[in-house]
């Protein structure tokens, strides 16, 4: 296991710039998960890091060694990719002792890794089967099993989950996080999913546009957002966010309300933004603003109600689901202050002093 | 319209295999039937073309044209293959004379091989290749490369780069990849271009013509030796005989092997 | 596009798979950038990471290029060299230059033209003819060979033979005494036809090619016919078009590509005929019935006139070549507009 570290990593293709020339620190051990829209640069970045994209500028180190001109093997790192990729002609037991092969390890050794990986994984019953008789969910776990034969010092998966249906993702997660636990291994892991990367890491990396927009524990980047665009790909449903200026004492939400909040001479809020569950339906006086019930969407645990409250547009608010709402009523909405974030013009947070 | 539809069939059928089904009925006729009855209908079927056909005579040899074609087509096939599947792969993954090379053998599937033919001549009499085996496989190589390549590079372009890429993560060279994992996994492409090279070769004509004299001649050009034979005119039952011998190994190839064949006929789509 | 097999090749991956796969003009910008990093690492090879895949790959490449440049490069340059020396089967090895004698010599054989003429009548008219036939019969019999594929294989059958023996073939087919063709039209019409004489053995050479590589375009058609989506069919059939509505405003402008791939692959092989007309016909009656391909064989075989057969080999070399890439050129121009 080891630490990987990038020093001003960088990807141009030409005039086009991949990724910036980018920091990262990955621990010893550490689950981190890159997450952002696609085209974001994310795989780009897990890519140079394995060492199938070439890094034109900065460093890679894995171990504090400088891999950035070695070649994928040499680095000692795994991947699992998102088709699998598994040899469609070899079985199993094949597939997953292809590394061990290549590397000349004694045919008694291979056999005795690849069953220990196949127990790992349960996979044991499987070893002579090929790909194609396999389902998702056990390609899948070879794949894994193919590169926890090899005692990488890292762990690389490209959007492992996505070619699988959604039950059986939840339980490949589960599977993954254990692996995680068992292993202790450094892992980094590529997804769309800000479900998958709140659930799995220690450590989520936002990228945008070859950028790392924040990096954090999942709690940090839920709670106290760098900017506008991390609020609004972390957390789901999204978070709400109300136009607002600086007002007598506080925050003029557009006109449409006001908070008592002291603002300490920093950058001027632009917004407001609020969670759905940091938000609560109260009677039309009380509350910051207000506004009628335009759609509700009855979610079993909890009811999604979308209010319209003028200029600050339509709001979502994660409401108790045992009581009726009426389209059409006047309601007023409460918005647990403390818990909010303010950003400036540019959309960067501004730190709250609560 | 069913009926009309085979009505069509029929005819076209007909039409296109008549020189095949006639030189089939004729080669089971017998020298005196021949001269009496030219229709298709064989009134007394016999066998004694066949026999007479696989007399060796000093002049006439027909083991030796069939082996003769069996060897070039084998040497021009494999040869074709192995040349074209590196290449294959370095043009597919390497993205290496994507513009340059590729298009170029693929156009020579188009030139006249004639242009070639003559300094090819010059040059096998310098090297001692003329009427050989060797020499006739090594060009016919060249006639089946522009199909093979096109072939390969399909085939491989359409595996996804990921399979490379858990390769190279496992360790693998290139050429590893190549041979280890691309290869097998392209088999069906293999044999496709295998089986197809054999056939064009199989019935390659011009240069069988051209670089061979005796030694090395190969079907296609003996069997026009039995229409010259005998000083007493052609022996068309012979003669026909030994036309249904040559062609009956691409045939049957062909007709076993021809949901693969239609396949890179419009992959490459090149003269059988 | 790339021509011949090459642009056969793109205009049914297109079909099949609905994407390219040829060039990299083709390609998603991504993979245009991609590759044009590769161009550049290719060029100047400054990373260490690099070196060893790109030569891996060159190492790849070698044999075929090596293997070229020995079977073709070397002949191209002895006909360059012949084409402008005075040379004979005596003095093989000891050309002399002569300036640009030899192409005056073909330039001014009347023969030479007269080839050329036959070359491109015979691939025209039987490229027109085959595929015209082809798309008739692709279309006509595909509701009885989707569910018989076999039928197809008996209609495949002529493409499997050489096209040498199938001339040889008819060589006792047109036989005047032995010939089925001749004995029948005598049976039931009470006359026949000099097929291989002057005036006829011209039509008689493009019934017989048309006949063999019929099935060719037959095939390309049909496999065409089949890609076209069955949903393609259902929307228009709901949108009320009749069968030949849907024949000409969707069918066959989807075949179209198909239809001039084929076109051109016909007229290419017809051009450069040599194996069924050699043995059918030799070139004759009276060198009417020579191909390019012919001529230049019998220059240089039959009347030993070395230089002259490879001054039209170099011409026909510059001309193919020019054609060809000229072609390629268009094509990948187009498949940029449509992008």
């Amino acid at each position: 296991m080891a630490p990987i570290s990038l020093k001003k990593a960088g990807k141009q293709y030409g005039n086009l710039e991949i990724i910036r020339e980018l920091d990262l620190d990955i621990a010893d051990g550490e689950f981190v998960v890159i997450v952002g829209p696609s085209g974001c640069g994310k795989s780009t970045l897990l890519r140079m890091i394995a060492g199938l994209e070439e890094t034109t500028s900065g460093q890679i180190l894995i171990d504090g060694r400088d891999v950035t001109a070695a070649s994928p093997v040499e680095r000692k790192l795994a991947m699992v990719f998102q088709s699998y990729a598994l040899y469609p002609h070899m079985t199993v037991r094949r597939n997953m002792g292809f590394g061990l092969t290549l590397a000349k390890l004694p045919a008694e050794r291979i056999r005795e890794k690849v069953e220990a990986a196949a127990e790992t994984l349960k996979l044991t019953h499987l070893l002579e089967r090929y790909p194609k008789e396999l389902s998702g969910g056990q390609r899948q776990r070879v794949a894994i099993g193919r590169a926890i034969v090899r005692e990488p010092v890292g762990f690389l998966f490209d959007e492992p989950l996505s070619n699988l249906d959604a039950a059986l993702r939840v339980d490949m997660r589960l599977e993954i996080a254990r692996l995680h636990r068992t292993l202790g291994a450094t892992m980094i892991y590529v997804t769309h999913d800000q479900v998958e990367a709140m659930t799995l890491a220690d450590r989520i990396v936002v990228m945008k546009e070859g950028r790392i927009m924040q990096q954090g524990t999942p709690q940090a980047l839920y709670e106290t957002p760098a900017n506008l665009f991390v609020a609004q790909f972390i957390g789901s449903p999204k978070m709400n966010l109300l136009p607002c200026l600086p007002g007598a004492g506080g925050l003029d939400l557009s006109g449409e309300g006001s908070i008592q909040l002291p603002l300490s001479g920093r950058a001027a809020p632009a917004h407001l933004g609020a969670r759905p569950e940091h938000l609560s339906l109260v009677s039309p006086d009380s509350g910051h603003c207000r506004g009628t019930i335009e759609v509700s969407e009855y979610l079993g645990g909890t009811t999604s109600v979308f209010v319209r409250a003028g200029k600050l547009g339509l709001i979502n608010v994660s409401a108790p689901a045992d009581t009726p709402y009426r389209l059409g009523e006047t309601v007023g909405i409460h918005i647990d202050v403390a818990r909010s974030s303010l950003f400036d013009d540019a959309g960067k947070a501004i730190a709250a002093s609560r | 319209m069913t009926t009309l539809r085979w009505l069509v069939f029929g005819i076209a059928a007909f039409a296109m295999n008549f020189p095949i089904l006639v030189t089939l009925s004729t080669s089971f006729k017998s020298a005196r039937e021949l001269s009496t009855n030219p229709g298709l209908w064989v009134q007394a079927p016999t066998l004694d073309n066949y026999l007479a056909v696989f007399q060796v005579t000093d002049r006439l040899n027909i083991f030796l044209y069939l082996f003769n074609s069996l060897s070039v087509a084998l040497i021009g096939t494999v040869l074709a293959v192995a040349l074209a599947l590196p290449a294959a792969y370095a043009i597919a993954r390497g993205r290496l004379g994507e513009r340059t090379l590729l298009p170029f053998i693929v156009n020579l599937r188009a030139v006249p091989l004639i242009i070639f033919a003559i300094p090819l001549y010059m040059m096998f009499q310098w090297l001692a290749l003329l009427d050989t085996r060797l020499g006739l496989g090594l060009i016919l190589s060249i006639v089946n490369l522009p199909l093979a390549l096109v072939i390969l590079v399909n085939a491989i372009r359409d595996l996804p780069g990921e399979l490379d890429e858990a390769a190279l993560m496992d360790g693998a060279s290139r050429t590893q990849i190549l041979f280890r994992v691309i290869a097998p996994v392209c088999r069906p492409a293999i044999v496709t271009s295998l089986i197809f090279g054999f056939i064009t070769a199989w019935n390659e004509f011009l240069f069988g013509l051209m670089l061979t004299t005796s030694k090395a001649v190969p079907i296609t050009v003996g069997a026009s030796f039995f229409f010259a034979a005998s000083g007493g005119g052609v022996q068309w039952g012979v003669a026909s005989a030994v036309m249904v011998v040559g062609a009956l190994p691409p045939v049957l190839l062909g007709l076993i092997m021809y949901r693969q064949i239609s396949g890179s006929m419009t992959a490459g789509a090149v003269k059988g | 596009m790339m021509t011949g097999g090459g642009l056969s090749a793109a205009g049914h991956v297109d079909i099949r798979h609905g994407h390219a796969t040829w060039a990299p003009g083709a390609a998603n910008p991504a993979g245009l950038a991609m590759f044009k990093t590769c161009q550049m690492q290719i060029g100047s090879m400054t990373k260490a990471q690099q070196r060893p895949l790109v030569q891996e790959f060159r190492l790849l490449a070698t044999p075929v290029v090596v293997f070229l440049l020995v079977f073709l490069g070397f002949p191209a340059i002895v006909n360059l060299i012949y084409s402008v020396s005075e040379v004979s089967f005596e003095t093989l090895r000891q050309p002399e230059l002569s300036g640009f004698k030899n192409f005056a010599a073909v330039w001014s054989d009347g023969a030479f033209w007269q080839a050329s003429w036959f070359s491109f009548r015979f691939g025209l008219l039987t490229a027109v003819l085959e595929c015209a036939l082809g798309l008739f019969l692709a279309i006509f019999l595909s509701p009885l060979i989707e569910r018989r594929s076999w039928l197809m294989a008996i209609l495949m059958l002529p493409l499997m033979v050489a096209p040498a023996l199938v001339g040889l073939m008819y060589r006792l087919v047109l036989h005047e005494f032995v010939g089925p063709v001749p004995y029948y039209l005598w049976t039931y019409f009470g006359a026949s036809l000099s097929f291989l004489g002057p005036g006829s053995a011209f039509w008689t050479l493009v019934v017989v090619e048309t006949l063999q590589w019929t099935p060719f375009a037959l095939l390309l058609f049909y496999m065409a016919y089949q890609a076209i989506p069955s949903e393609i069919a259902e929307a228009s059939a709901m949108d009320g078009a009749r069968s030949h509505h849907r024949l000409w405003y969707i069918e066959l402008p989807l075949m179209l590509p198909t239809i001039v791939v084929a076109l051109l692959i016909r007229f290419i092989d017809g051009f450069r005929v040599f194996d069924n007309v050699y043995v059918l016909t030799g070139s004759g009656p009276g060198g009417s019935t020579a191909s390019l391909s012919i001529y230049i064989y019998e220059a240089f075989f039959k009347q030993g006139a070395i230089g002259k057969a490879v001054a039209a080999s170099v011409i026909l070399f510059v001309v193919s070549f020019a054609v060809l890439y000229g072609l390629n050129f268009i094509a990948s121009r187009r498949k940029g507009a449509n992008r």
